[in-house]
């Protein structure tokens, strides 16, 4: 290897002024998500606790909650994390302070317009993607400020080669910035309303890509590789295996992207998308279990370090649950089983494991070991510090397993049928009843863990009170040329072309014809064995020329990681974006899939802002249990129309995609005013708000208009008269009420809802 | 394992790495992940001797249908055999259970069969039909327009018959304070 650092020496001071910022809002912002997510979780037990107030009831702060820990408590604490880390590991500071200002306070910007936005119902109701459009451009403005900052000072590092948790930032910055553009892609209407270019089955399956990836590249690939960085030095360990970070890295960036349509599994999606997200869901198992090994083994020999450190004992903790999400993950993927756990609380376990075990607790590790290293002093309590890891412990250890239960409850009581062939449990209060006990287990477990993130608030405040931070100064040989191939060089190689051969022949090989197939699995064993061979004769001679070389090369790194996500994402996306769209006719050359009415679509609207996909799918699975409680299995092009779909993912109520018809307009009216009165058990929240609020006709053809635009077949003189159509409706659904006594204005926003409800499920012309 | 534990010959900001041998279980999980996905996708999309999850769905669905045929002709529904029904202490005491299922008859029709939302099951007046059979398919099949669910599906055949049998003995009860009779008197 030839030395490409030069005698000559530079001072450099690291800027850790943003490293404190992210910190700072990272712990606070965590504390205000966590709350909102107890009083969500106890709103399940308590729907008084709603409060009949739109902007604190569940549907609405739900999202906030998410959004809240995984942007803000996560993302700040990423960026943290990876500020410290970059600058030491490439011995520059930041290339831009001007930059790193933006990215911080134009997060925080981000984060406290999310606070308001989404209880005043401003959503997308695209899960995790459900800021609008204003907000959606001010997160790409500051993740392009961040990127630009970050790869600048990559091309200013005084470290030849970049260290693996750099690989992960990088993998991080561009996967998220993909992701990201692509499935915010809307039609504003107005500066809070946007409807998305996507609709139905394309809308779903680009949004659980997004949805799955944000998991693996917001909430993974980051805390692995501040994994890599903080671990090592709080064991003061070497790494365990510098070819398990590479062999790790490369499978789970190329694997992850592929595994987004298991949320979709038993869904309307083409089977083929389903499988595949079944099938990488599995071979992803082995490359996220490689951080984990790289993460456990690296404590060799510094296992009694983790008796008395609580640094460690989070990151082993952290690690361990990452471990378990990730064995948890493929299992959940796998069809039968997910046939049980879907739409239950089983994934809010899961979840829960990976953002509390996992997130969190490598969050405090991170914390407990920078803040008195930043300020130049040690820990007010470890004591304290421990008892925070018990209790946290414990806390998700609770919540998990009552989870776990409840959803495993939901599962078999959804599906069990009586011998005769009805439903054991036909009512949904009884199947809410029976894990009423479990919610309030889980909102103790919540309860425990913030318990324990607010001793560590008061741990580190008394760690930095009356200190001020340090400023850290080194001197480092400064990097001048270097001797490496060119970029192009480097990716037009061996290894990429067998990379890129192996896919080619992968995608051919899944197109399903016999003869192909069977040629190209011959052509990919042989690449298997070409590939085998040549790794022999580099690593296993402990050499690694080549990746080496692409570390020391940034750039053909980046484009290579590039490559890599985007393969998955192309292969899934395209062909039904490609592809003709099917839209099935009927006799007379009509579609057979009616756009919705005005009144409908408002009505959608309204469904959409107060965050009913929240708790309700409208997705029937081909089981004849759901054909029993819900009718037969939704079909792809029921909802070709919708901008965004509304498939939902959970259900804490029953399915809605057959709804139409089954009650009356009067046990609708009803039963949003204050669901209790009709089902006595029901966890609920009332929207009493809506019978008084009046739908904005003036806009209600501009929305039309726009969803025209989308390849909605609305015809002119519907967009024209979209007003009084929508008002000769709701004068019928009105009327009708009126006459049983319940009086409702024809443009209420109730009555719009009602107008949507009734149709859902009624879509061939003629049945509506 | 000649390289246990060798430490490479450079570090980054002190963090050290050994380059040991990747686990032989954690490769093979791998392997063995893979050479599954790939006889599953042979199966299932190549082959397609594996079902699709429709085509699993038609069978569970047909295999349903003929029990639920087979049981039909066993013990057909009629008139006659609903109102035998409907002198069984036992039957009724499950049609009544099914009736006072929160959610389910007591919700529209009240506890005493007099009537809310829907009409009054206590008198001698029937808007769909008085006979066993006419309740029968009023229950089963529902009239969703006047707001009375289907609920054949979610009861199952025995259940609906059950309750047919509670719901004939309520017949000419006149439950006090009920609804006015609606429909035809019978």
């Amino acid at each position: 290897m030839t030395s490409t650092t030069s005698s000559v020496t530079v001072p450099v001071t690291y800027d850790d002024k943003s490293v404190r910022g992210f910190i700072f809002f990272s712990v606070f912002w965590g504390l205000i998500g966590m709350l909102v997510g107890l009083l969500a979780a106890l709103q399940l037990s308590f729907p008084g606790l709603n409060f009949d107030l739109p902007w604190l009831t569940f549907s609405r702060i739900r999202p906030l909650h998410t959004n809240a820990v995984v942007f803000a408590l996560v993302g700040n604490m990423m960026f943290a994390g990876i500020y410290y880390s970059t600058q030491r590991l490439l011995k520059t500071r930041m290339a831009s302070d001007l930059l790193s200002k933006v990215h911080l306070w134009g997060w925080q910007l981000i984060v406290v317009a999310a606070a308001v936005t989404l209880p005043l119902g401003i959503t997308q109701s695209k899960e995790y993607a459900e800021l609008e459009w204003p907000i959606d451009l001010m997160v790409v403005v500051v993740w392009v400020a961040f990127a630009v900052n970050f790869f600048w000072t990559l091309a200013i590092r005084n470290e030849r080669n970049i260290y693996v948790a750099i690989w992960f930032y990088i993998a991080t910055i561009l996967t998220v910035a993909m992701l990201y553009i692509v499935n915010n892609l809307a039609l504003p209407i107005a500066g809070t309303k946007s409807y998305g270019i996507f609709a139905g089955g394309q809308d779903a399956l680009t949004q659980w890509w997004y949805g799955h990836n944000a998991v693996a590249f917001f909430l993974t690939t980051p805390i692995l590789g501040i994994m890599y960085y903080f671990l090592p030095k709080a064991a003061e360990r070497p790494v365990y295996s510098y070819r398990l970070s590479i062999v790790h890295f490369w499978g789970l960036v190329f694997i992850y992207i592929w595994a987004g349509p298991h949320h979709l599994l038993y869904t309307a999606l083409p089977v083929w998308a389903q499988s595949l997200g079944m099938l990488f869901s599995l071979m992803l198992w082995a490359p996220s279990w490689g951080g984990m090994l790289n993460g456990l083994l690296t404590l060799r020999g510094a296992w009694h370090k983790v008796r008395t450190d609580p640094v460690l004992k989070f990151f082993v903790a952290g690690v361990t649950f990452y471990g378990m999400s990730t064995f948890e993950g493929p299992l959940l993927s796998i069809k039968s089983v997910n046939a049980l756990g879907h739409y239950t609380d089983w994934i809010i376990a899961h979840v829960h494991g990976g953002a509390l075990g996992w997130n969190g607790f490598m969050a405090a590790g991170m914390f407990y070991w920078l803040v008195p290293r930043l300020f130049g002093t040690q820990l007010h309590s470890r004591g304290l510090a421990d008892f925070h890891f018990w209790i946290g412990t414990f806390g998700i250890l609770l919540y998990m397993v009552a989870m776990w239960v409840g959803g495993v409850t939901h599962g078999l009581m959804w599906r069990a049928e009586n011998p005769d062939g009805g439903l054991t449990y036909p009512q949904w209060a009884e199947v809410i009843e029976a894990v009423l006990p479990m919610y309030m287990l889980r909102s103790i477990g919540g309860t425990l863990y913030l318990l324990g993130w607010g001793l560590m608030i008061y741990n580190l405040l008394a760690t930095v009170r009356g200190r001020q931070p340090v400023a850290v100064t080194v001197t480092v040989p400064k990097l001048e040329s270097t001797a490496l191939p060119s970029s192009a060089r480097l990716i037009f190689s061996t290894p990429i072309a067998i990379s890129v051969l192996g896919c080619v022949a992968g995608v051919l090989f899944g197109l399903g014809n016999l003869a192909l197939s069977t040629v190209m699995l011959v052509f990919l064993l042989m690449l298997v064995v070409w590939a085998g061979f040549l790794m022999y004769h580099s690593t296993g001679t402990g050499k690694h020329v080549w990746h080496q070389m692409i570390e020391g090369r940034p750039l053909a790194f980046s484009i290579l990681t590039m490559l890599a996500v985007m393969v998955g994402g192309i292969v899934q996306l395209v062909p039904g974006l490609v592809l003709e769209k099917k839209v099935p006719l009927t006799a007379s050359g009509e579609y057979a899939v009616a756009p919705y009415t005005p009144l409908e679509l408002e009505g959608r609207d309204v469904y959409v802002r107060e965050g009913c996909y929240v708790c309700h799918s409208q997705m029937i699975r081909p089981f004849r249990s759901e054909f029993l409680r819900y009718g037969e299995p939704s079909r792809l092009e029921e909802s070709m129309w919708d901008h965004p779909f509304q498939w939902g993912s959970k259900r804490t109520g029953p399915d809605l995609a057959r709804v139409g018809g089954k009650y009356g307009d009067d046990w609708h009216y009803r039963h949003m005013l204050n669901p209790r009165d009709l089902v006595g058990a029901s966890n609920m929240p009332a929207y009493p708000w809506l019978r008084d609020a009046k739908v904005d006709t003036a806009r209600t053809s501009t929305k039309l208009a726009a969803m025209r635009r989308l390849g909605v077949p609305y015809k002119a003189e519907e967009i024209q008269g979209a007003a009084g159509a929508l008002l000769e409706q709701g004068r019928r659904i009105a009327e009708g009420l009126a006459a049983k006594g319940l009086p409702l204005a024809a443009d209420s926003e109730l009555t719009a809802l009602i107008a949507f409800l009734q149709r859902l499920g009624k879509n061939a012309v003629g049945q509506n | 394992m000649t390289q246990q534990d060798q430490v490479r010959d450079h570090d980054f900001d002190g963090i050290r790495e050994f380059d040991n041998r990747l686990p032989n279980w954690w490769l093979w999980s791998f392997y063995l992940a893979c050479i599954f996905s790939v006889i599953y996708w042979v199966h299932y999309h190549v082959l397609r001797t594996g079902a699709a999850p429709l085509q699993e769905y038609a069978m569970e669905m047909k295999a349903a249908d003929e029990r639920a045929a087979a049981e039909l002709a066993r013990s057909p529904v009629d008139d006659a055999s609903l109102l035998a029904l409907a002198q069984d202490a036992a039957a009724v005491a499950e049609g009544r259970k099914v009736f006072m299922t929160p959610g389910q008859c007591v919700t529209c029709h009240k506890e005493d069969g007099g009537g809310l939302v829907g009409p009054n099951l206590t008198d001698n007046a029937w808007i769909h039909g008085g006979s066993p059979m006419a309740i029968h398919k009023t229950i089963s099949k529902g009239v969703p327009e006047k707001g009375m669910q289907a609920w054949e599906a979610l009861l199952g055949p025995a259940k609906v018959r059950q309750v047919t049998a509670f719901v004939l003995t309520l017949k000419g009860k006149n439950a006090p304070n009920g609804k006015a009779p609606e429909g035809k008197v019978e």
